[in-house]
């Protein structure tokens, strides 16, 4: 288990590694984002170039899964109050292969909530070029480490 | 369809509103946030929210699909290049019933080329009693109508 003092500012965490299904992303799209190049590539009036690229929200789910997957699943997670900046820099494309890079830029306890600790995270998801094809950066809850344990 | 310049600042848009079943929010759970307290009801009444709440993204992908139903976001909008703020200030939890309010903040023309512009939004979601759940701001780049020539 890793708690929220085992975090150090400056820490790089690399993980995570997920293939874009075409199916996977179309049927997030359909039920999400239904906009013409999000669904098909097929050439119409709606979507001239015929594009098909992932919704900007189904890359942020894949990051929320690779996150949970590697990261949270060994804390205490306990939310988030947000996310205060995220861009999408380079379209998604069915068969990408996405991968993570998060920095721990800050870290400080609560005052009202001494079993929580807050970090500030900067989140890249890489393709399999290594180029960011979207970023975040955000504050995290996490469990701080029980006093009984500390103590042991 | 909307062009950048039918967008007027300070102006309102309110969508339809879409109910969220404890499935959907399991569903998109397991696919994309497997965290306890979004996944299973039993561990959730032991977390810190005292039950079965949506991800945050799930209600930011409602938000979408929203925008997108009701005509907020359309074939005017070509890209969004992110969004800032995010704020999630009240559980959404199963069978809630929400809806989109979307006011237009600010617009900047584009220096490199004359036929778009970006567009800042600030987009609420809001439950059935009216409180806000989740609220931030959307970046759209936009077309114009009648791009000036260069």
């Amino acid at each position: 288990m890793r708690y929220w003092e085992d975090f150090s500012v400056g820490e790089v965490l690399e993980y995570g590694s997920y293939e874009v299904e075409i199916e996977e992303m179309v049927a997030f799209a359909r039920q999400y984002d239904p906009q013409p190049f999000h669904l098909s590539d097929a050439i119409t009036p709606d979507n001239p170039d015929g594009l098909l690229v992932a919704s900007g929200w189904y890359t942020v789910g894949l990051m929320m899964r690779m996150l949970a997957d590697n990261i949270l699943s060994h804390t205490v997670s306990q939310g988030a109050p947000g996310m205060d900046r995220l861009r999408w820099t380079k379209p998604v494309k069915a068969g990408d292969r996405l991968h993570m890079r998060t920095t721990i830029l800050e870290k400080r306890a609560s005052r009202s909530r001494p079993a929580i600790g807050f970090l500030t995270n900067r989140h890249e998801v890489l393709d399999q070029d290594n180029a960011i094809v979207m970023w975040c950066e955000g504050v995290g809850m996490f469990g701080r480490r029980p006093a009984q344990e500390a103590a042991s | 369809m909307i062009f950048y310049e039918d967008l007027e600042v300070g102006a309102t848009k309110t969508s339809g509103s879409r109910p969220v079943s404890a499935d959907e929010i399991i569903e998109f759970a397991r696919k994309f946030d497997p965290q306890p307290f979004h996944l299973d009801p039993v561990a959730a009444e032991r977390s810190v929210f005292g039950g079965l709440v949506a991800s945050g993204f799930h209600t930011a992908a409602v938000m979408m699909s929203l925008s997108v139903k009701h005509g907020i976001v359309d074939r005017g909008f070509l890209f969004s290049p992110g969004f800032d703020d995010m704020r999630w200030l009240k559980p959404v939890r199963p069978g809630d019933l929400l809806h989109v309010k979307s006011t237009c903040l600010e617009k900047t023309p584009s220096r490199s080329r004359p036929d778009i512009g970006s567009v800042r939004f600030k987009t609420e979601v809001l439950n059935q009693l009216g409180d806000v759940v989740m609220s931030v701001i959307n970046i759209g780049i936009i077309k114009l109508r009648d791009p000036k020539p260069a």
